[in-house]
């Protein structure tokens, strides 16, 4: 597993390790995951990337660049170059699949998506380098894939849940802080993913590639919600306030610039993104056909939105 | 010889929506030498695919459209062929030429611009010879398709049939073709059309201008206003449509064929083809094959009467009216889905085709007298009975004073409107439009022209002026017999038919009117002698529907289904000579005479039956010493907030009373407990029925008593009366009902579309083939060649458009209406069984279970109505009831509410002011959970 060291990334190597697979995971820091065996470097690095996955049956390869920061350059260094090194490197060690974690972001133009499918990864159509580089390297992944090497894609779509510092902390802080916006009249259905089911599916994904390959699945809960009630449960559960402050839609879609200042975003590397696209998220709707995915994986989330909202009312409570 | 062309025929360019495989040059010998053609035609489309048709379909377009006008039917026939050829199902293949000069036709020279007495160009009778010029060569090429069936007289049973199509001229000039070659042809279809010019009636507005001499080459040659003026007669015709329709006509040179036809309109009778058009009109009436008329009403030149000559000429034919379409309803309604399916019922393959049977008018019987025995009975059986009983028959207590009437003097009453109406004319099968109040004048007009053999047309004042506009024009009826105000609306809004009015309007208002006699008249006037009566499978009535879910429909009833409703109410509640039943809902009053029944309407408002009183309703009882109540849960909410105010002579009357009946909506127990206090000795009963079927199920006090325990979902609304067979056709996962049926333990627990057959269902919707054949659907294969032929000897089938699911005691629950169905991920769902539990959280007065997002994977929306009292303001309803909704719907179904919101306020329907508007309130949500506009 390369990009271990997240939230997502650590308990899914810690989950599988419950599961009893040997679990090698690769990125700059060390994972967290008692027993793993940390492998630290840089997808860029190729020679830390062979010594990885030498001898592995399976790969899940879930590191990127998502920070604002940095140059199209360094999206690309990563997100493109690295993905390509990671299958050069699994193809020559006889890994024998692959799951790629991806991000809706990669089929997106910034419209509403209401009840559709993934659609396909575009890198012309992508906003921003994040998206843009990302929907490049699912294409590499995709063209890797076949009968000797399946490859499936999840796209994870807006994770919260306990521990998460990059939304659900954000948005807590920020509520707390009397400073956390519901744009438009906050109406608007979102699908999220609660951490824990994103752990599952990554999970099912690694059973679920030797039958299906070759396709990218968006993973939600399932259970759209209007996003002021989404970000109203999710400061209540954090011990803040109910949100209070309004802005209308279009004016925050219009500047974008203006959107991330009022999210005051600073990134992470290694972690999903807080970023304009997600910005946009929050202000449109955004909701997906599930049913391909859970065919596909053979999985449902365990944890329905509202058990886990308890969750977090415990943890931050 | 052959002049040149001034232009010879072209391919069209690349245009939506059309395949260019379709288009074919065809040179054809015409009467003037070879001219050319283009013609649309499917046959290189079907052979590249491998298939070769198995019937063929001639379509002629008119003025000024060309053949991408059969655009969608090429397209449908060619998609559908696959699937139809590996079933053994008939491949149709369609041939549209574009007339000569028309479209991408060749275009002739002429020394001048057309003119109506004068010139060169192509007149009617040329047209048709051009048409079976082209078709006859292009029949050819399929082996079977060009047979001729020898004898004119035997209908063409051959194994590849051929259909003629047409609209506008096209229509005329097609089914002239079809009267001629009688014997190549199955069957005949026309969109709007005209084939006669009624003499004395001025012809329409719209075209009158476009014929007045000198304005007709400048509307219709030099400008392209003729043609662009059709176009905007469609719906909402997309932009780059409207320009391939208009590419053919692009320049002054190429529109003299519009002008042509324009011109060859035969005015009067001193035009060059006054004489063809009345000699073809006369060919076209001994056409006998099965025939479908596709017509938009709203068409502002191909009027009404224009159907109206073209089913006296086609009396076999199918009607299907597009109630809210216009010329070109072939761009506004999927024409071509009706048309396949008709073809399909008419000539399944494999068989011969279904013999002609007019879903219309006249299923004229001669032989329809009830045998002994059978049981079947006419609806004025009863009154017939009792023509020397002096007792009441009925009484009316909302005039000052009451009036009664005895069944002797309501016997005659009814004999002498009978024969004077036959007397002045009025024949078997001829529809009588009945504008009257609920009361004693209702009963004696209605029972009167039944029996007289009138089909009685019922529009209820609940549709509005423009609803019952609508419903009249639709049912066309030969006569009107109303009151003053009915027959007022009737002269402004230009109804049809003859006038009768109740009572005697004087001369000056009578001429104004148009009133010819009146009901006083023929029954002072009327000589005593003998009444034609219908037979049993004679039309008896025409009713509508309430309209909620689109333009009202006509419902039709034979006298078969007239007397078996009668016989069921008799029947089911216990109807003996003698008892008295008092109608709170004043319509009710009509059934009495059927039934054998003295109903008494009480003091009350007859058009605000919930102005009724407790004291009023319990006068009615004492009155007629009734034994039976009928009324509507909105009277009965009334009857109960008004029952302190009874006397105790007036408690006692109602202490009285045996049977309760409520009809139009299921009754909450609270209200059935509330009811029972004030008739303590009645059964409770609450029917549940629609237009097309008036009783179907019943449930009574207990009964509801016993539901509300059970844990089912919906609303529960009883089991089947006797002779009612109910079966479910199971949703699938788009939400749409299945063919086929489910009865029995396999039934039990599927959501479905209640579907039902009984003796006294509707015998059909008038003049809506392809609904009625949609509704009789039953899945089986027997169908294919009648509509409803699975149900039993005598039933018709029904399908409600309601939903619900049958219990395993037998017992009908309601979830809702079919259009109105959630399509979750997890499969479909009925609103009303979720509503049914949210309807019971505290706060909530009433709420609304729809669905957002695409077919399958819908997210569920409950609306809740607003409620400021409990802080409940249109947008996200409060957390607390958000979490308390989604905690039920969970608990109790197992689904997941992705949100919860607060509407603007509840769209109700006009009618009964109770049926939620589930599909505006559904659009309302979607908007608004996109990010739209609150």
């Amino acid at each position: 597993m390369t990009g271990a060291s997240g939230l997502l990334g650590s308990s899914t190597a810690r989950a599988l390790l419950t599961a009893g697979h040997e679990v090698t995971t690769l990125q700059r820091r060390p994972s967290g995951a008692d027993g793993a065996r940390d492998v630290l470097g840089s997808v860029t690095d190729r020679e830390a990337v062979e010594q990885a996955v030498r001898g592995q049956d399976a790969l899940i390869h879930l590191a990127a660049k998502v920070s604002m920061a940095g140059s199209a350059a360094d999206f690309d260094r990563v997100n493109v170059e690295g993905t390509r090194t990671v299958l050069a490197a699994a193809r020559t060690a006889g890994v024998g699949r692959m799951v790629h974690i991806s991000s809706p972001s990669v089929a997106h133009a910034g419209s509403s998506i209401i009840g559709e499918p993934a659609g396909p990864a575009d890198p012309a159509r992508a906003r921003g380098d994040y998206a843009r580089t990302k929907a490049a390297g699912e294409l590499l992944a995709l063209a890797a894939d076949g009968p000797d090497f399946p490859v499936l894609v999840l796209r994870p779509h807006l994770m919260w849940g306990p521990g998460d510092a990059q939304l659900t902390e954000r948005i807590i802080d920020r509520a707390r802080a009397g400073r956390l916006p519901i744009l438009g009249s906050g109406l608007m259905l979102v699908d999220t993913l609660y951490a824990a089911n994103a752990v599952d599916a990554i999970v099912a994904a690694l059973r679920a590639v030797e039958r299906t390959h070759g396709e990218s699945l968006v993973v939600t809960n399932g259970q759209p919600r209007p996003i002021g009630e989404l970000l109203t449960r999710i400061a209540l559960a954090g011990g803040a306030p109910a949100p209070r402050l309004r802005l209308p839609a279009r004016l925050a879609q219009e500047a974008g610039g203006a959107v991330e200042r009022v999210w005051n975003l600073r990134e992470h590397d290694d972690e999903p993104p807080l970023t304009r696209f997600l910005a946009e998220q929050l202000s449109t709707a955004h909701w997906f056909d599930q049913r391909r995915t859970r065919e596909v994986l053979g999985w449902a989330p365990a944890v329905s939105i509202e058990q886990g909202m308890a969750v977090l009312a415990e943890h931050y409570g | 010889m052959t002049a040149s062309p001034a232009r010879p025929a072209t391919l069209p360019p690349e245009l939506p929506e059309w395949d260019p495989q379709w288009s074919r040059l065809v040179g054809a010998a015409c009467a003037d030498g070879v001219r050319t053609f283009h013609v649309l035609d499917t046959l290189p489309a079907l052979r590249a695919q491998g298939i070769e048709p198995t019937g063929t379909i001639l379509a002629l377009h008119g003025n000024p459209t060309w053949s991408y006008l059969w655009r969608r039917l090429a397209a449908a026939t060619v998609a559908a062929a696959p699937a139809a050829a590996a079933a053994g199902e008939r491949v149709w293949r369609v041939i549209a030429p574009d007339q000569l000069e028309m479209g991408f036709s060749e275009r002739l020279a002429h020394p001048a611009l057309p003119a109506p007495r004068t010139g060169d160009w192509r007149r009617i009778a040329d047209r048709v010879a051009d048409f079976d010029a082209v078709v006859t060569q292009l029949l050819a090429e399929v082996p079977g398709s060009d047979a001729v069936s020898g004898a004119a007289e035997a209908p063409a049973v051959s194994a590849h049939p051929v259909v003629t199509l047409g609209h506008d001229w096209g229509g005329v000039l097609s089914l002239t073709w079809a009267a001629r070659n009688r014997a190549r042809v199955a069957g005949a279809l026309t969109l709007n059309t005209a084939v006669h010019q009624p003499e004395g009636e001025p012809i329409p507005a719209a075209l009158r201008a476009a014929l007045a001499g000198p304005l007709l080459p400048a509307s219709t040659v030099l400008t392209d206003a003729f043609i662009r003026v059709t176009l905007e007669l469609a719906d909402r015709l997309d932009p780059a449509l409207a320009r391939a329709y208009r590419l053919p006509y692009c320049a002054r040179a190429l529109r003299g064929g519009v002008g042509a036809f324009v011109a060859d309109i035969p005015v009067n009778e001193r035009h060059p083809s006054y004489r063809e058009l009345q000699r073809l009109g006369e060919e076209i009436a001994g056409l006998d094959v099965p025939a479908l008329i596709l017509w938009g009403p709203k068409d502002p030149v191909f009027q009404e009467r224009y159907l109206r000559d073209l089913r006296a000429r086609l009396p076999q034919a199918d009607v299907h009216r597009f109630e809210t379409t216009s010329h070109l309803l072939a761009e506004d309604v999927d024409y071509a889905a009706t048309i396949l399916r008709w073809l399909r019922h008419r000539f399944p393959a494999g068989r011969s085709h279904a013999p002609a049977r007019a879903d219309g008018a006249q299923n004229a019987s001669s032989d329809g007298a009830p045998a002994p025995g059978d049981g079947a009975r006419l609806i004025f059986d009863a009154l017939d009975a009792r023509a020397q009983d002096g007792s009441p028959a009925s009484v009316d207590m909302s005039r000052t004073p009451a009036q009664t009437v005895s069944w002797a003097h309501l016997s005659f009453v009814v004999d002498r409107i009978a024969r004077g109406l036959q007397l002045a004319g009025l024949r078997r099968g001829d529809r009588v439009s009945l504008l009257v109040t609920p009361g004693n004048d209702l009963t004696a007009a209605a029972y009167g022209v039944l029996k007289a053999g009138g089909v009685a047309v019922v529009a209820d004042a609940g549709l509005g002026p423009a609803g019952m506009t609508r419903a009249i024009r639709a049912a066309d009826p030969q006569w009107i017999i109303g009151e003053v105000p009915g027959l007022t609306l009737a002269r402004a809004a230009g109804w049809p038919g003859r006038r009768v009015s109740v009572r005697p309007l004087g001369a000056l208002p009578g001429r104004a009117l148009r009133v010819e006699t009146s009901l006083t008249a023929l029954v002072r006037d009327t000589p005593d002698g003998p009444i034609a009566t219908p037979g049993l499978d004679d039309d008896a009535a025409i009713l509508f529907t309430s309209g909620s879910t689109g333009p009202a429909k006509g419902v039709r009833y034979t006298h078969r289904s007239l007397g078996a409703l009668a016989g069921l109410l008799a029947g089911h509640f216990g109807v003996r000579p003698g008892t008295g039943l008092v109608a709170g809902f004043p319509p009710f009053a009509l059934l009495g005479p059927g039934i054998g029944a003295t109903s008494v309407t009480p003091d009350m408002s007859v058009t605000k039956p919930r102005t009724l009183t407790a004291a009023a309703l319990a006068d009615a009882v004492a009155a007629g010493d009734c034994t039976m109540v009928f009324a509507s849960p909105a009277a009965f909410a009334n009857v109960v907030a008004t029952a302190a105010d009874l006397t105790a002579g007036q408690r006692a009357a109602c202490g009285r009373v045996e049977l309760v009946l409520s009809a139009g909506a299921p009754v909450p127990l609270s209200l059935m407990d509330a009811v029972a206090q004030v008739f303590p000795a009645a059964q409770l009963h609450s029917p549940y029925g629609m237009t097309e079927g008036l009783l179907l199920t019943d449930i009574d006090r207990p009964g509801v008593a016993q539901a509300a325990e059970s844990g089912e979902h919906g609303v529960c609304v009883g089991t089947p009366i006797p002779g009612v067979e109910l079966t479910i056709a199971p949703l699938t996962m788009d939400g749409t009902a299945a063919a086929s049926l489910l009865s029995g333990a396999d039934a039990a627990g599927v959501l479905g579309e209640v579907v039902v057959a009984a003796p006294h269902v509707k015998d059909g919707y008038d003049r809506l083939w392809d609904t009625q054949a949609q509704s009789a659907r039953d899945g089986s294969a027997a169908e294919d060649s009648d509509a409803g032929a699975g149900a039993g000897p005598g039933a018709q089938r029904h399908r409600t458009n309601d939903i619900g699911h049958l219990d395993a005691a037998g017992r009908l629950w309601l979830e809702g209406r079919l259009q109105h169905v959630i399509t979750a991920p997890g499969g479909p769902i009925g609103p009303a069984g979720l509503e049914a539990i949210v309807d019971e959280l505290p706060g909530v007065l009433r709420s609304a279970a729809v669905g957002v997002g695409p077919v399958g994977t819908q997210a569920i929306v409950c609306v809740l109505e607003p409620n400021p009292a409990q802080g409940l303001h249109p947008g996200l309803a409060p957390l607390e009831l958000a979490d308390a909704v989604r905690a039920a719907a969970l608990a109790a179904l197992g689904l997941d509410v992705a949100a919860v919101l607060v509407a603007r306020e509840f769209p109700t329907d006009i009618r009964h002011n109770s049926k939620i508007d589930r599909s505006r309130l559904a659009r309302w949500a979607a908007e608004a959970l996109a990010g739209g506009a609150l």
